[in-house]
């Protein structure tokens, strides 16, 4: 936990005293060793973990009473992470409904279509690895100066040659009530970090939302066949929406009238979105505002007691790390 | 008296192979050390921003990865091979014209540098950290792609810059190098598995990446040409391999070179 007054530790010590079985300990206090606040708020427990495994999972990601059970089984020598799909569930609001649309359709489609071309992309939500092998590059020390330290992990998995698996089973985030504005600022965030990943990519996206893909479509559909662009646009359309919603309600999103509504919405606001997203290169997370360089990497911004530990962000929002058990031992949740 | 290789790219850059499967591919051959040189592009050409799109070439945010990963790989494959892995890149100036485009491999370097300064500045920062400047194939390769003659233009002027030029890359063996005195090292250029079949460079001192640099600096050194022993893929086209000159040891022939990474 960054901050002792955090209310969730009441209930970690509970947990803790109602397992006197599991080697577990809190560790309050993060420590800053570049400029991703996540990073800092992991890397004590991450250096004290006692076996090989580690698990990353934020703390507003809820998962299966075997969800450890579930990682564990794909792991093989040449596995170097695994990840999950991440199902965004429980909304609330315009916001909340936004954000578990987006998540169920164009992230949950985005991520599954990567993996299906061999490019596979890791979230950070809910991830799995070898500190063995993240020594291997550096360890968390490294990822430290990147804003998305998941992306740059899966990434460092490539390059040692391994490989990246996704979970069979997607792991649910709670959005409960989520504010418009913070819904915007997260996928602003989200967008600049792709965008200065990979840059090349990024000029692609709008490709990825319905509008400009419809658009796009019924002209060379027009042009190479001499279909009726109003046909295709209509036969795009209808099949797009269809999957989409088959796919957020597979994702566990509430069935409701409203739901297409939300769809509808997101796919309005994409290009707006797209072009804001286009439109610079810094972000706001966790009250600090970080300025991103090629390649997604963050100007370090140490405090004034670098390297010493230091508490009572206000707007943290803390992550947890555990260690498994290595290859030899049962791991336990 | 073990072969060496000094000039390989990774997956970091356009290579095919990821740093640890290069260790395992000179590794398990007998390979007593090895550089790996990725790309290095300019960031303020066209050419340069389009291979930092591409993906083709280290990065100031790929790079703590890419050092962290060499560190790591180096220690293994001591452990595992008692064969030296050297940290490095290639400076990489790529132009429209040919005799505007030069590649500087630094060897031994451990800190990023940009790549956009004129090639004279580039090989004194290269050795200001300690490294060596050696100027990458610095004529005609022989092969249709790129090709880098901007250093060879400036050879007289560059001759104190550079500790040394090769005088091979990947089968071919360049005369005008050979005949030029200039100081020399040969290697492969290698990007994939298939262009092992190569000359590299021949050394007698002490397995340390500080006694090889030095011996490179006094060329002390040989080169010969490898035959790799895993594949019967040939790749040599020319006829330079059979008449090829040994200028500092004539012991290794074409014929039996793939003895020598066991020696």
């Amino acid at each position: 936990m960054a901050d002792a007054n955090d209310p969730v530790v009441p209930v970690i010590q509970r947990l803790i005293a109602d397992h006197p079985a599991a080697p577990a300990r809190l560790i309050v206090g993060d420590l800053w060793i570049g400029p991703n606040p996540k990073v800092n708020n992991m890397i004590r427990g991450y250096r004290e973990a006692k076996y090989d495994w580690v698990v990353i999972s934020d703390s507003n990601v809820r998962v299966a009473p075997d969800y450890l059970k579930r990682m564990v089984a794909h792991l093989d020598l040449g596995v170097g992470i695994m990840t999950s799909l991440v199902a965004g569930q429980n909304a609330e609001g315009i916001g909340g409904n936004l954000e578990a649309t987006f998540l169920n359709t164009y992230y949950a489609r985005g991520m599954s279509l990567a993996f299906a071309v061999k490019q596979p992309v890791v979230l950070g939500k809910s991830m799995m690895f070898r500190k063995s092998v993240a020594a291997r590059f550096g360890g968390l020390e490294v990822l430290s100066r990147y804003l998305a330290e998941d992306y740059i992990c899966g990434e460092a998995v490539r390059q040692l040659g391994l490989r990246t698996v996704m979970a069979t089973d997607p792991v649910a985030q709670h959005i409960g009530q989520y504010s418009f504005s913070s819904f915007w600022a997260r996928h602003i965030r989200w967008g600049r970090i792709r965008k200065m990943q990979s840059p090349l990519l990024f000029w692609f996206e709008p490709f990825l939302g319905i509008f400009a893909s419809a658009i796009f479509g019924a002209l060379a559909f027009q042009r190479l066949f001499g279909i009726s662009p109003v046909l295709f646009a209509c036969i795009h359309l209808t099949l797009w929406s269809v999957c989409d919603l088959l796919l957020m309600r597979r994702l566990g999103q509430k069935v409701e009238v409203k739901m297409p509504l939300f769809w509808f919405g997101r796919e309005l606001l994409g290009l707006p979105m797209w072009l804001h997203i286009a439109s610079g290169n810094t972000v706001n997370w966790r009250g600090e505002r970080l300025k991103l360089q090629s390649g997604g990497i963050l100007e370090a911004n140490p405090p004034a007691l670098s390297g010493a530990t230091f508490n009572g962000r206000t707007q943290a929002q803390s992550s947890a790390s555990l260690s498994l058990g290595n290859s030899d031992e049962q791991p336990s949740s | 008296m073990f072969l060496a290789d000094l000039h390989m790219h990774s997956t970091f850059s356009d290579g095919k192979l990821s740093i640890p499967e290069l260790v395992d591919l000179y590794g398990q051959r007998g390979f007593g050390a090895i550089a790996i040189t990725d790309h290095l592009c300019e960031d303020q050409t066209f050419l340069g921003k389009a291979a930092g799109y591409l993906k083709q070439t280290l990065t100031r945010a790929t790079w703590p990865l890419y050092i962290e990963i060499l560190r790591s790989e180096a220690e293994r494959a001591w452990h595992q091979y008692r064969m030296v892995v050297i940290p490095g890149f290639e400076l990489t100036k790529n132009s429209v014209s040919n005799h505007r485009s030069a590649h500087i491999l630094a060897i031994g370097a451990t800190e990023f540098m940009p790549a956009n300064d004129d090639v004279l500045m580039l090989a004194r920062q290269v050795r200001a950290q300690g490294a060596l400047a050696i100027a990458a194939h610095p004529v005609s390769t022989r092969k249709v792609e790129k090709q880098t003659f901007h250093l060879w233009d400036r050879r007289e002027e560059l001759r104190a810059e550079f500790d040394a030029w090769e005088v091979a890359s990947g089968p071919y063996i360049f005369d005008e190098v050979r005949e030029s005195k200039l100081p020399v090292v040969a290697s492969s250029d290698l990007h994939a598995p298939i262009q092992m079949t190569s000359w590299k460079t021949v050394f007698e001192c002490e397995r340390s990446q500080g006694a090889i640099m030095d011996a490179i600096r006094k060329q002390r050194l040989s080169y010969t040409f490898y035959r790799d022993p895993a594949g019967d893929r040939e790749v040599v086209k020319n006829d330079d391999v059979t008449h090829a000159a040994f200028p500092l040891g004539s012991r290794y022939r074409a014929d039996h070179l793939g003895n020598v990474a066991g020696a």
